[in-house]
Parts: structure tokens; sequence; C-alpha cells
């Protein structure tokens, strides 16, 4: 199992699955959910890309199961290295956003 | 096999388990409770069958897909497709844009070999003894024999190409699934 960073940028799928898995542990339905909703639709996952996504995900380090006593609805939550990794992308995706917004010409609020 | 936490089983969702059967086994050892379970859940909240079916046919091919490329077979495949590219820029820069080249009709039909021997061994396990692969083969024949009867006998009918093609495709994916084995 590979315990280093993954490279950044990490896709959207990935990015929403950490994003979502942050502070809760949650089934693979409620993930979908969850990605959903934070996205405002824009990334809508089925069932195949999501399992695919978490086994790469748990093959980095990036995601564990947790609560697997019904095998219909296994949990799975962040890991530490999970976490990072989140902060990491959301750092690099602000400093793009702060650039992308001064090439724009818009205003800039802290 | 697990199966989700409803009364009755509907139509798409014995459907979707067969659906599952493409997937590699080792991924389905691993899900497929928790894949029935989440689309029973999607089926429950869909506002119609279509937009179900819709997020659920994406899902599927561009899953399926991603699986298939990362594995040995997929990079055999891969590397069959560039040599069928070189083969039509060869034929492009030889004898010009002429429609109706022979590679352009054999192509399909090896396509459709490779795909049908995928399918057969997925679904199936051993495609050379499966009523699947020899309903396929059954059809092509039909194909031709009716090309034949209606075009008469003539040499490198188109007809004759695709189904040359659908058989080199066969033969093909057969020897490949043998040598690098299933993903």
């Amino acid at each position: 199992m590979s315990k280093s960073r993954p490279p950044l940028p990490l896709t959207a799928a990935v990015f929403h699955i950490l994003l979502a898995l942050f502070g809760k542990e949650r089934h693979g339905y409620d993930i979908m959910q969850q990605v959903k909703a934070d996205s405002g639709d824009a990334v809508k996952m089925g069932p195949g890309t999501l399992y695919g996504s978490l086994d790469r995900m748990i093959e980095a380090g990036l995601v564990a199961k947790g609560n697997t006593q019904d095998p219909r609805r296994i949990y799975y939550r962040l890991t530490a290295l999970g976490q990072a990794t989140l902060r990491a992308e959301t750092e690099r995706l602000s400093r793009a956003a702060l650039v992308a917004r001064r090439q724009l010409g818009k205003r800039v609020t802290p | 096999m697990t199966r989700p936490a409803r009364q009755k089983e509907s139509q798409s969702l014995r459907l979707y388990a067969r659906l599952l059967e493409l997937y590699p086994p080792a991924f389905l050892q691993r899900h497929r409770a928790e894949m029935l379970q989440n689309f029973a859940d999607l089926e429950n909240a869909a506002s119609s069958k279509a937009a179900l079916w819709l997020l659920i046919g994406k899902d599927l091919a561009m899953s399926l897909i991603a699986y298939f490329f990362g594995s040995r077979l997929g990079h055999y495949v891969i590397a069959v497709l560039f040599a069928w590219i070189l083969l039509f820029v060869i034929g492009y820069f030889f004898y010009g844009p002429t429609p109706g080249r022979p590679a352009l009709h054999v192509f399909p039909g090896f396509l459709l070999g490779m795909l049908s021997i995928y399918i057969a061994t997925r679904l199936y396990g051993t495609p050379q003894s499966s009523a699947y692969v020899i309903g396929v083969l059954v059809a092509s024949i039909l194909l031709f024999t009716i090309g034949y009867l209606r075009y008469g006998g003539t040499p490198g009918h188109p007809m004759l190409q695709v189904f040359g093609g659908l058989l080199l495709g066969m033969l093909s994916m057969s020897i490949a699934i043998r040598v690098y084995g299933m993903p």
C-alpha cells in the first residue's frame, strides 16, 4: 500500500469524495448524495465510479473502511493522509482561484 | 449474494444485477452487495426510470472502460488499435482516401469480433463452449449468406470482408485472453 501523498491535482471525483468524508463516516449512497450536494449537481457519480475510486483511495491510504457489519452498508472514513491531502488540494485550488480572479480583474475578497 | 433491503426486487434491479457481471470478479466480491443496495436507493429516489438509467448507463460505460483499459488485456487492445491506425495511415498514403477500401470493412468486423468474445468470456467464462459465441457466429453466417444471395459471390465483397474481420477479431481476443487473462 502506498502511503505517500498522491500527486496533486486530484480528480474532481476524488476531491469530492474526500470532502464528503471529512468529519463523518459515510456509506456509499450517502457519499454519492453528499458529493452531489457539495458540487451543486455538477459531479454525479454512479456506483461503478464511486467504488472504483474508493478502491484506489483505500490503496493509496486516503480512505479506510469503518463500520463493516452490514455488507450492504459499508462505511468509509478519511485517514490522516486523506485529511492532509484534502487540505493541500484545497490550498492549491484557493491559490489557483486567487490567480484567476486577479487575471480576470475582479475584486478579491480575503 | 446479499440482496438489498427491499420487500420486492424490481425488474430494473434484476437487470442491474445481471449487468454487474461485466465487472471483474474480484471487484464484485468486494462491492456487489453495496452496489445493489446503492442501485435500490437510487431507484427509490429517482424522478424517472429514464433519469436513473441515464446515470447508470453512463456510470457503467465509464467505469468499465476505465477498468478494461487499465488492465494488461486493455493495453493489448490499445496496441491492436494503434496497429489498425497505422494500417489506415499507410493505406491512405499509398492509395489515397478511396472509399470502400478493404481495411475499412474489415475493421468494424474485427472490433465486433473482439467485443463479442470479451463479453462472452465475462458473462459465461469459457467462450469456446458458450452458446453466446455460437449464436454470434450463426448470426454472422446468416448475415453473410443474405449478403451473398442478394449481391452474388463477388470476390472481395464488403460483406465477406466484414465477416473475415469478425472471425479475425474473435480469434485475436481469444488468444489475448488466454495470454493476458481477464481483467
